[in-house]
């Protein structure tokens, strides 16, 4: 078949069906509306999947994240006898020495809600003690000044780096001093805007490094308890080569390491983001597959309909089949036309099933303030599904009209 | 001597219904040559329709063969029987079957869609001239529900026509038309066969069958009469 009467066919099955707009109409809302659920339904997984990644991601997939909690534990009430005193300086010895040059590991204790004051204004914000190569296991980024040095770390200066919202609403500059709670630093740097570490649902203390002020963790204005010297809020570990597998090895290492140091309590809360995440691909695929199932019914039932309209179509033109067939149509032929006729019609509904679907996630997004995505696999997928869907429930009324004896057919009138 | 263009020998056809085998045709041999115009005629239900539908390929006779040009239609697949009909095989039934969403040129153009293909300028090109012989060239954009019973079949001779056929089967083509449009369709099918082209009509009418050359006379039970005109 050349390519001009290949256009013809789907010209002529396009013009037929639109001889019944209503039909035409009716029977393409059914697939229509399986597409539009198919599209906002993956719209709003992506949205969910995009957002729990971003806020994955923030935490830095090759790292691991431990955080103290002693205080959660005791809380909790459960019987115990505690000999371990939460995370501590000692338990950062002990994993820096195992992880060696493989990675940065930075330990930190925190304050939060802490009043903050410069010579322009005042604020409350969180104060870090960190260890110095903190700064490289967060990644972060100096936007001037300098960096903590181990001179600083070891005379205990009363140094500190601001984060980049401070600095901006504290109008802050090198050398500025900065009332930390009663206590005076002096800035010697500022960080580069980083954001939020978006910690919902990990278990996690949330932390904004634009709102915090970090000093080395022997200058942090401490009651001198000795016991409060040695206390670690938490540490994050980064490796250098942060393939999932080291990092799933090195969280099952530091997390057999630590509870042997702790007398085999769980007084401190290990998180490692990128299992996080798998976890979150996987539920998020396995919802992806439930809504493309309930898609799919939808565009079943749909497809059904077409069927059911295709056949009486079928039987209505006979004569006109008849016609065809006296003039040169093959079986196949007649067969590929009125495949391409409910192909027309489940692809249209297919294409106003988009744009439905499209305006169905911004009203979703609208209304119940749910994040939505568009991928673009989907506006492939979404009318390829409907063309099949086309050429699986034509195909029966397509072969019925390609098998009617074409003498017999002239006769209908 | 002429070439053969349709032999049939020996074929009859016969149908089951309700487990009765009825016979629609009696045994009948034809040959048809290049020019010939044939005219088939007899009472009603003698099988001049499965006649027609045997020897155009739409049927297949219970006994005997029919060829076209030495090859058997029977030993044909379904879509070299349908490049037959359309390249070789033009069709003129009591009916004028239109499709009524079409012009009448797209009508004309139709069997274009099922041949091989010669671009739309020059299909065009064709149909126009064909409608012209017909008398329809000024009417070629109108939609058949406009056109009278006459100018119908004009468009379905020209239809007929637009692929070079060499024969032309019509079966009662003038069954519905009036004296005067009846006498036109019967001259320019008897024209046809005078240019070379193999004409197979069935009628009832006797005055048609003067434009007719050869006959083929069917009877119910009983074999065929042919002969001359």
């Amino acid at each position: 078949m050349h390519a001009g009467q290949l256009v013809f066919d789907i010209r002529d099955a396009f013009l037929g069906l639109r001889r019944r707009p209503l039909r035409f109409f009716l029977s393409s809302l059914g697939i229509g509306i399986g597409v539009a659920a198919l599209i906002a339904m993956l719209s709003i997984s992506e949205g969910a999947k995009r957002k729990a990644v971003e806020k994955l991601s923030s935490l830095g997939t090759d790292t691991l994240r431990v955080e103290d909690s002693t205080d959660a534990l005791a809380a909790s009430g459960e019987n115990f006898q505690n000999l371990s005193k939460g995370l501590t300086t000692d338990d950062l010895a002990r994993v820096k020495s195992w992880l060696g040059p493989r990675g940065y590991l930075g330990a930190y204790q925190r304050r939060d809600e802490l009043h903050m004051a410069s010579a322009e204004g005042r604020t409350t914000g969180t104060l870090l003690g960190v260890s110095l190569d903190w700064f490289k296991a967060e990644r972060l980024e100096l936007s001037w000044g300098r960096w903590f040095d181990p001179l600083d770390e070891r005379s205990a200066k009363s140094y500190c780096i601001v984060g980049s919202q401070l600095a901006r609403e504290l109008k802050l500059s090198r050398g500025s001093y900065l009332h930390l709670g009663g206590y005076a630093a002096t800035v010697i740097g500022a960080l580069e805007s980083r954001g939020r570490l978006l910690t919902e649902g990990t278990g996690l203390s949330a932390l904004d490094f634009d709102n915090s002020v970090m000093m080395v963790l022997a200058s942090m204005p401490v009651s001198h308890s000795s016991y409060d010297l040695r206390r670690l809020d938490g540490f994050v570990l980064r490796l250098v080569n942060g393939k999932e597998k080291n990092v799933l090895q090195a969280a099952e290492q530091v997390h057999y390491l630590l509870q042997r140091t702790h007398g085999k309590v769980e007084d401190f809360r290990l998180v490692v983001p990128i299992s996080l995440m798998r976890e979150v691909r996987e539920s998020q695929r396995l919802f992806s597959l439930v809504m493309a199932v309930i898609a799919g019914l939808s565009l079943v039932v749909g497809g059904i309909g077409v069927m059911n309209v295709m056949l009486a179509n079928v039987s209505e033109q006979t004569r006109e089949i008849g016609l065809r067939k006296t003039l040169g149509a093959s079986r196949g032929r007649i067969l590929w036309f009125y495949l391409w006729n409910s192909m027309v019609m489940t692809f249209s509904g297919g294409l106003w099933g988009v744009l439905a679907g499209v305006l169905l996630a911004y009203g979703v997004q609208l209304y119940a303030g749910w994040e939505i995505a568009f991928s673009a696999p989907a506006f492939v997928l979404a009318p390829l599904s409907a063309l099949a869907t086309g050429a699986v429930f034509g195909l029966h009324p397509a072969y019925s009209a390609s098998t009617l004896d074409p003498a017999e057919a002239l006769r209908e009138s | 001597m002429a070439q053969m263009i349709i032999t049939a020998e020996n074929i009859s056809r016969e149908y089951a219904i309700g487990g009765r085998r009825v016979r629609a045709l009696e045994p009948v041999d034809v040959e048809v040559a290049a020019g010939q115009f044939w005219v088939v005629t007899g009472p009603s239900g003698s099988g001049k329709t499965t006649l027609l539908n045997l020897l155009s390929g739409f049927d297949q006779p219970t006994t005997g063969r029919v060829e076209f040009c030495g090859t058997s239609l029977a030993s044909l697949p379904d879509f070299r029987v349908a490049q037959l009909r359309n390249d070789s095989f033009g069709f003129i039934h009591q009916t004028p079957h239109l499709m009524s969403h079409k012009t009448v040129l797209e009508n004309v153009a139709l069997p274009f869609l099922y041949g091989s293909w010669l671009g739309s300028k020059e299909v065009n090109r064709r149909c126009s001239a064909m409608l012209d012989y017909v008398g329809m060239q000024e009417l070629e954009h109108r939609y058949p529900a406009t056109l009278s019973g006459g100018e119908m079949q004009r468009v379905v001779f020209a239809r007929a026509l637009v692929r070079d056929p060499e024969v032309i089967f019509a079966d009662e083509p003038t069954g519905s038309l009036d004296a005067d449009n009846s006498g036109r369709i019967l001259k320019m099918l008897r024209q046809q066969s005078e240019l070379g082209r193999s004409v197979i009509m069935v009628t009832h009418d006797s005055d048609a069958v003067r434009y007719g050359s050869y006959r083929i006379s069917l009877l119910k039970s009983k074999n065929a009469v042919i002969g001359a005109v």
